[in-house]
């Protein structure tokens, strides 16, 4: 079988992010960039499904910048095959990323897409759902478990929703996003990260997909959350209950 | 824990390609040649990930709950089994080690920089597999083919542990004093003696140790050209690789000790029934000539620790200065209402928090470039090369050696410092760190040995070349630089510093020559670290101009021209920020700590010898 698997770059969620004076985006100076950490446990769990003793090949898409290349070759040196990296370098949103990795679908015809269940830089989550519409596939959203069933032909699938676990079956070819507790990603070794680079990494001008990439949604500005206001204090318990009466209206 | 773990790779990655630039002095190095940049960050990175999360997280508990004896075996804490598995498993223990056999094949300079990585989240941790590697490379270069085939892929895997056995209770400092006895039987020989202070001796985390035992031959000659070394297994090891009957050696006791104590430092018996198997390595009575190979490695790694140490202690402080609310502004000091500030804003927490930064980044420095050494005298094709390159690493590894041990020490005390009375209670980490790194100025040689080795050995190496190779380096760099625009009154600072260490350095063969041995043997720690020092002093001159330069093009590249969007950029763009406290650090470093060699320098040659003379009474 084959299983498609993206790899978003984002900003390394532990760094302080800061956004640009004008509002056009953030600073990106000194930035680091990690592979998305649900994307990378939809790398993990491809691999895993391949370890089970199903013969499968892993192709992992990215789409960004040339820099964007870096995280492919991290989801190559945890063990996918190859990497396929659709270059873009103007805005886009989750419509367009759908629309890109369609084209990837029709040309790869993977039996199991993997995606993370969203990005930790835009927190959109929209992506998978969008692509399933798309190409008309079963989805299965926020998976925590996923089971391969009838001889590789349908997927069971535990769902984290509110309130509980819900386990659903799809039939394959389908989508599948990653939730955080599907698994836990394992490390690059040494060995595999110094083979990823031997490993085929194909760059593709989103020009040449022949799609229409305009986004439906425009970009309109961004800013820091307002920062909370130092606290005072108050010198009685009478002072205070006026305070949260009157003035934050909270009682 | 209260812990903030981190690791300084920006830096890491400035020292090593756009300091050292060892991109381009390993592209000429066949085993390295299609090694690239990018594969090396993406290791490190994954280095420090591994470091971050899953060896930072035990060292404390390995400090609270420390190895254990009983009945003759040891028990690591319960959190190391995984780890060290996982480590294994990752292909982190044989970093540097021969592909042939399971290494990994990379350089030294990226080897030592993931080890610092390592030795930063816990010592006691990393020892284990950093003594199996230098086991392992001794073995690979001195062994029979069979030892090799063996031996060698084991220990890369980490499926064993590697030991070095020196030392005995009356052979510490003094290593040609040892009595282990060694008695030839048909194609082996057994060995009888009893060795202390054995790091990773005895433990449950390998199915197997080989230990590297220094032992007498009977009728051998007296002192260090008596000693020979020999391979003792635990168990021993098949032709078919499995493991066979239990050797005769054994873990007597263990002890318990101000830090590292989730790191086995064991008393190992050997042949107490008279049946202990060894395996001469070598030949006979050259023992140590193949130790120091473990030796100088081992050597190069206690530097790394001191390194790892401070960075690790000195990253705390800063994260806890920068937070830590405490007093106002010493110019609000009359304004009962001034804004609280945090620590970092005074002037003296800012003193402790530049000095640590100067010797740590200073020290990564020394670390890394004498890291580089090691690869080209390893492995340049150029015999010239290799050669200069023999001779600069055997100079340097003495420094390295001692003078991060103590620096490092240093560095860490001061983040005790910094964090005021909670760095010295336990719920903090930088109380451990002090602990951890004081044994780095003890074992592999003490600082005072290395000292003596400096003074008495490598300056006097093949009539002084070591020394001279190494000034006329630094000369022929002072004149080049010494009308930097921007650098040139560092540089003549830094020229007076490095003719003054050849004054001192001059004065010492002087007093050698006149037969007079108490009095440089007294001075020579002194030496040590003044070389450090001006050592150091250059390295950060060389880094402020590097710096200057991506300060300079970074500038270009967004054609900012004016000081005052210049000192925007700065507050804005931490890359900006980065290369900027680099280019303040060496001003820094050059006016207010190598200005310690000239006290040093006073202090020896002013040839005062009362010190020596005193008449000690209880
Ligand atoms: C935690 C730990 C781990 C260790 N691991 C190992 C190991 O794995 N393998 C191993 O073989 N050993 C190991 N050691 C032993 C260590 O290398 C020795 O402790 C060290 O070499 C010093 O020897 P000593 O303790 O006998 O001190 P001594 O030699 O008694 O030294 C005491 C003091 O005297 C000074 N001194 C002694 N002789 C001279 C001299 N000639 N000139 C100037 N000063 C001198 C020393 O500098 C020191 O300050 C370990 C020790 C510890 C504590």
């Amino acid at each position: 079988m084959k299983i498609l698997v993206t790899a978003k770059r984002v900003t390394d969620p532990d760094m302080k992010i800061k956004v640009k004076p004008d509002g056009t985006g953030i600073v990106t100076d000194g930035m680091n960039y990690k592979i998305n950490p649900f994307c990378e446990i939809a790398v993990e769990e491809a691999l895993r499904i391949r370890e089970k003793g199903n013969q499968a090949e892993i192709v992992v898409v990215g789409i960004g910048p040339k820099e964007a290349a870096t995280e492919l070759r991290t989801a190559l040196a945890m063990g996918a095959d190859r990497a396929i990296l659709v270059l873009i370098d103007k805005y886009y949103d989750s419509t367009v990323v759908a629309k890109i990795l369609k084209k990837i679908v029709e040309e790869e015809k993977p039996d199991l897409i993997l995606t993370g269940k969203q990005a930790v830089d835009d927190d959109s989550n929209q992506a998978s759902q969008m692509l399933a519409a798309l190409l008309g596939y079963p989805q299965a959203c926020f998976a925590s478990k996923i089971e391969l069933t009838d001889g590789g032909k349908k997927a069971k699938v535990t769902r984290e929703v509110d309130g509980g676990l819900e386990t659903i079956q799809v039939e394959l070819p389908a989508i599948v996003s990653a939730d955080l507790r599907l698994n836990e990603p394992r490390y690059p070794t040494v060995p595999n990260i110094l083979k990823a680079k031997k490993k085929p990494l194909k760059e593709v001008p989103v020009d040449s997909l022949g799609i229409d990439v305009t986004p439906k949604t425009e970009f309109v500005k961004m800013t820091e959350p307002p920062t909370r206001k130092a606290g005072i204090k108050v010198p009685d318990v009478a002072t205070l209950v006026d305070k949260l009466k009157n003035e934050s209206k909270v009682l | 824990m209260a812990s903030n773990f981190s690791i300084d790779k920006k830096d890491i990655f400035f020292t090593l390609f756009d300091l050292f630039e060892v991109e381009k002095i390993y592209k000429d190095i066949p085993a390295f040649r299609d090694q690239t940049r990018e594969d090396f960050e993406m290791i490190l990175s994954e280095a420090a990930n591994f470091a971050t999360n899953t060896i930072a997280p035990i060292n404390q508990p390995g400090d609270k709950n420390p190895v254990r004896f009983e009945k003759g075996e040891v028990i690591v804490p319960k959190e190391y089994l995984e780890a060290y598995k996982q480590f294994c498993e990752n292909g982190w223990v044989a970093t540097s080690g021969d592909p042939e056999f399971g290494g990994q094949g990379l350089p030294n300079g990226i080897h030592s920089s993931a080890s610092e990585m390592f030795f930063a989240a816990s010592i006691a941790f990393y020892m284990y597999p950093g003594l199996t590697m230098a086991a392992a490379r001794l073995i690979k270069a001195y062994g029979t083919e069979e030892m090799k085939k063996k031996y060698v892929h084991r220990l890369y895997t980490g499926e064993w542990q590697g030991t070095m056995c020196l030392t005995e209770p009356s052979a510490g400092s003094a290593v040609g004093d040892l009595k282990a006895t060694a008695k030839r039987e048909k194609d082996h020989y057994l060995i009888t003696g009893q060795k202390i202070f054995i790091s990773a001796g005895e433990h449950n985390m390998t199915s197997n140790h080989i230990h590297l035992v220094l032992a007498r031959v009977e009728g051998a000659p007296k002192g260090i050209k008596g000693v020979s070394l020999f391979l003792v297994p635990k168990f021993m090891v098949n032709d078919d690789g499995t493991l066979g009957a239990r050797n005769d050696v054994e873990c007597i006791g263990i002890e318990h000790k101000m830090g590292i104590k989730a790191s086995a430092t064991c008393t190992l018996s050997f042949g107490e029934n008279g049946k202990c198997i060894g395996y001469l390595i070598g030949e006979e009575n050259k023992g140590i000539q193949y130790m120091f190979m473990m030796m100088n490695e081992a050597r190069m790694g206690v530097g790394l620790q001191g390194l790892a140490c401070a960075s690790a202690a000195y990253l705390e402080a800063l994260k806890y200065a920068q937070e830590r609310i405490q007093g106002t502004s010493i110019e609000d000091f009359k304004n009962a209402d001034a804004p609280r500030i945090p620590i970092i804003k005074h002037p003296d927490v800012k003193k402790m928090l530049a000095t640590m930064k100067a010797y740590t980044e200073g020290m990564r420095m020394l670390c890394y470039q004498a890291s580089v050494f090691a690869d080209l005298a390893e492995n340049s094709l150029d015999p010239e090369i290799k050669e200069k390159n023999h001779g600069l690493l055997d100079l340097y590894t003495p420094i390295v050696k001692a003078y991060c041990s103590d620096m490092g020490f240093k560095v860490t005390e001061l983040a005790v410092q910094v964090f005021g009375g909670y760095g010295y209670c336990s719920e903090y980490p930088v109380e451990q760190y002090l602990r951890d790194c004081k044994i780095a100025s003890i074992y592999e040689g003490t600082n005072g040995i290395q000292a003596m080795d400096l003074l008495g050995r490598k300056i006097s190496m093949k009539g002084g070349l070591l020394l001279m190779t190494f000034l006329n380096d630094f000369n022929v760099w002072c004149e080049e630089n010494t009308n930097h625009p921007a650098f040139g009154e560092l540089v003549k600072k830094l020229e007076a510093t490095k003719n003054r260490l050849a004054e001192v350095s001059m004065k010492f063969a002087e007093l050698s020559m006149g037969g007079d041995m108490a009095y440089p043997a007294f001075s020579a720690t002194n030496y040590l670290h003044m070389f450090g020092d001006t050592v150091l002093g250059w390295l950060w001159v060389k880094a402020a101009i590097v710096a200057e330069k991506k300060l300079n093009e970074l500038f270009a590249k967004k054609g900012i021209k004016t000081d005052e969007a210049k000192a925007k950029e700065i507050a804005e763009n931490p890359d900006a920020a980065f290369y900027d406290g680099k280019i303040k650090t060496a001003h820094f470093f050059v006016n207010h700590l190598m200005t310690r060699t000239e006290w040093l320098a006073q202090s020896i040659l002013s040839l005062d010898r009362s010190g020596l003379d005193i008449n000690f009474i209880q």
